[in-house]
Order: C-alpha cells, then sequence, then structure tokens
C-alpha cells in the first residue's frame, strides 16, 4: 500500500529532524541547525523527483509522456541520482556557508538513513538473503529464516551519526566526509545479503565511498599543512 | 529567461514526438480467455513457482511496475513461471499495453473481462495485485500495490527457497 511508503518517509524526515535538535542541544554555537531545518523539506522532495525520474528512464519509461507515473514512487526511485540531487540542492541553497552546513547535515543525512531503513517493518521490506544466525527473522508462514538486513543498515547508519555529534570537534570538512563513507560504506557492506533483481546501484555506492575518502584525504592534508605553517 | 524557457518547450516537444509511436496492434494476437477454473488448474499442475500479475492498462501504477516485473522475468524466467492477468479492460488496450512494456517478456499472458480469476484466488478488486505461488498453488504471498524492487525479488527468493 503506498501510505506505508509515506510513513516511512515520515519516519526517515522525524529522524532527520531529531538529530538535527540533539546537535543542537549538545553543541550550543550549532547556529545552522535552524537554517538546516528548513533545507531539509525542499531537499528531500527534490531528491525524490530526481530519483523517481532516472528510475523512469532507466526502465525505458518517458516521464515527458507519462508524467502521471512520476508519482508512483513505490514502482522504484533510483538512490544514486536522488542522493545526487539533494546534495547538489544543499549545496546551492548553503553555498555561503557550504563546509560548515555540509559538518551539520552529515549526522541528520545518516539519522533520516537510518529512520528509513528502520521503517522497513512498516512497509514489511526488512529481510533480506536467507540466514542460519540466532537473531535472523522469517517472514509470516515461512519457515526461512533471513538477516534482517535494513535493521543492520539502520543500526550502523544510528551508531555513526551519534558518534559524529558525540565525539566532537573535528577539522572542517571531516564530518561531511565521513558521512558520506557511512551512507555509501552501510550500503556497499549490506548489498551481498538484500534481495535484488540486478545487484544494486554499486556503482553509485562505490562513487560516493572514494568521494567521501577523498574529502577526509583532503581535510587531513590541509590539516596537516596547517599544523607545518 | 524567455529563451531558455522557449528551448526547454522546443526540446519538451521534439522528445514527446520523437517517442510518440502508433502501436499496431492488429498483428497481435488475441489474448486468451482466463477464468478461475484455468487458473486453478495450471496452479495445480504448476511444477515451478509462479508469479501472477493482475493489471489493466487503465491503471497508472501498473504502467510503472511493468519495467520491473520485466527485469524479473529476464533474470528468474527459467525457474519462475510468471503469468499476467488483464482485467477490465479492452483486448485492443492490453495488446497495446504488452506491445509497449512486456513485448520482449516471455510472460503468459491472459484476458478476464470481469475480473473474476483475482476475487477466485483471495485478492480484491482492486489493482495491481500480485500472487506468489510455490509449486502445486501454495499461495506464499498476496501482494496489493505496485511492487517495488525489493518485494519482488524478496517474494521471488522466497519462492525458490521453498522450492
Amino acid at each position: 500500500m503506498e501510505f506505508t511508503l509515506l510513513g516511512a518517509t515520515a519516519i526517515a524526515l522525524t529522524s532527520v529532524y531529531c538529530m538535527l535538535w540533539l546537535e543542537e542541544y549538545h553543541d550550543k554555537t550549532a547556529s545552522h541547525s535552524r537554517k538546516l531545518r528548513d533545507l531539509i523539506l525542499p531537499a528531500t522532495i527534490v531528491g525524490l523527483i530526481a530519483g523517481r525520474l532516472a528510475a523512469m528512464i532507466g526502465n525505458g519509461v518517458n516521464p515527458l509522456t507519462n508524467p502521471q507515473e512520476i508519482i508512483i514512487l513505490r514502482a522504484g526511485v533510483a538512490t544514486g541520482p536522488a542522493a545526487t540531487a539533494v546534495l547538489i540542492w544543499i549545496a546551492w541553497a548553503g553555498r555561503s556557508k557550504l563546509q560548515t552546513l555540509a559538518d551539520r547535515l552529515a549526522p541528520a543525512a545518516l539519522a533520516g538513513l537510518a529512520g528509513w531503513h528502520g521503517a522497513c517493518a512498516v512497509r514489511d521490506t526488512c529481510l533480506g538473503t536467507p540466514s542460519d544466525l540466532p537473531w535472523a527473522l522469517t517472514q509470516h508462514g515461512s519457515s526461512v529464516a533471513r538477516h534482517p538486513v535494513e535493521l543492520y543498515a539502520s543500526l550502523a547508519y544510528l551508531i555513526i551519526a551519534v558518534a559524529l555529534i558525540i565525539f566532537k570537534p573535528f577539522p572542517s570538512g571531516f564530518a561531511a566526509g565521513a558521512g558520506l563513507v557511512g551512507a555509501a560504506g552501510i550500503r556497499l557492506l549490506t548489498e551481498p545479503i538484500r534481495p535484488s533483481l540486478d545487484g544494486g546501484p554499486i556503482s553509485w555506492y562505490l562513487a560516493g565511498l572514494l568521494s567521501g575518502v577523498a574529502l577526509i584525504g583532503w581535510v587531513v592534508s590541509r590539516s596537516r599543512g596547517a599544523t607545518l605553517d | 529567461m524567455q529563451r531558455a524557457i522557449r528551448l526547454v518547450v522546443s526540446l519538451s516537444i521534439a522528445i514527446t514526438a520523437c517517442s510518440a509511436s502508433g502501436i499496431d496492434t492488429a498483428a497481435l494476437s488475441e489474448l486468451p480467455l482466463a477464468s478461475p477454473e484455468t487458473i486453478t488448474e495450471l496452479l495445480t499442475l504448476s511444477e515451478q513457482p509462479v508469479v501472477i500479475n493482475v493489471w489493466a492498462s487503465w491503471c497508472i501504477p501498473c504502467r510503472a511496475e511493468a519495467p520491473l516485473l520485466d527485469k524479473a522475468v529476464s533474470r528468474f524466467g527459467e525457474v519462475v513461471q510468471f503469468i499476467s492477468i488483464n482485467v477490465r479492460d479492452s483486448q485492443n488496450s492490453a495488446k497495446e499495453f504488452i506491445a509497449e512494456l512486456l513485448a520482449e517478456t516471455n510472460i503468459e499472458h491472459f484476458f478476464d473481462q470481469h475480473g473474476a480469476v483475482p476475487l477466485a484466488l483471495g485478492g480484491s478488486h482492486g489493482i495491481p495485485l500480485t500472487f506468489f505461488y510455490g509449486p502445486g498453488g501454495s499461495l506464499v504471498k498476496l501482494h496489493f500495490g505496485v511492487l517495488d524492487e525489493r518485494t519482488l525479488a524478496l517474494q521471488i527468493d522466497e519462492l525458490l527457497a521453498r522450492s
């Protein structure tokens, strides 16, 4: 049912706003949280539209001749293009203080991912490939135990998000890089145990991971340069 | 700004014109009629898992999930039997839909004018509907609404794990 997708989106957005509040509570100098709160909803809409358009085009459906299918989000939202569109939107909207905003956004974005994956129970999509592990779960009426892969991802995202708030301060740009590495890395790690028709958008995850690593590398080298000076 | 708008509108018209094509359904054969009895017998005699998708050409979500089914058939068509049942529609519209979205796909298509089959199988009037059956016709899952890739992949995996 479509309302389960809406419910999961609401949970993800609530997670984002909760993490922004937590960040503000933990760090009283987090003066950009209000600006981030104003960016989240339009960024989400932009990402969903971009991801849906990319999925339609990827499936050979012309969005110009079939505009009514754009709103059928359940039929597929391409993760990579959606995430890219969100990042571009945030970068454009927060261009005056981009690096600071990106650092503030990283924990909230990871919390949103944690909420989205954790809301798998609402959408009945928690399960992955078969598993003999003691915590493996079964679908109703089934005897096949499976990895609760979406719950693994949700927990991992939450841990990284909280760590990025608790273990401050970081050099400017580090949290953003770590967020990219975390977001892409967790998806890469869980993809092999997640059921898929075509193996998932691995190239997008790799691109995100490499971008995050490159950003962290740049931040570290810049910090060392500053130290030497 | 006006130049940009004119360019976007011109490109949109051009793309729309290029992609708009009349589908000639005269050469396509009529979809065989389905009844609860024929489908039930087909399920009972099946030695493979069976996925039955119920759709109509006027159903926008059905159009949205067709490419996913196409992908699933390409990957699992050798080990899973895919059946599509067009309901409350016309033969011409159904053939147009198939020619446009499922032409290359190895799916067995049926036509059910009054939508009796999904009701007899335990479904509802709402579409799209997808039934997942194990070999011999044991119902594993009935999915209401549009299929997403994860659900489709998981349920097919469940069918294969139980086979």
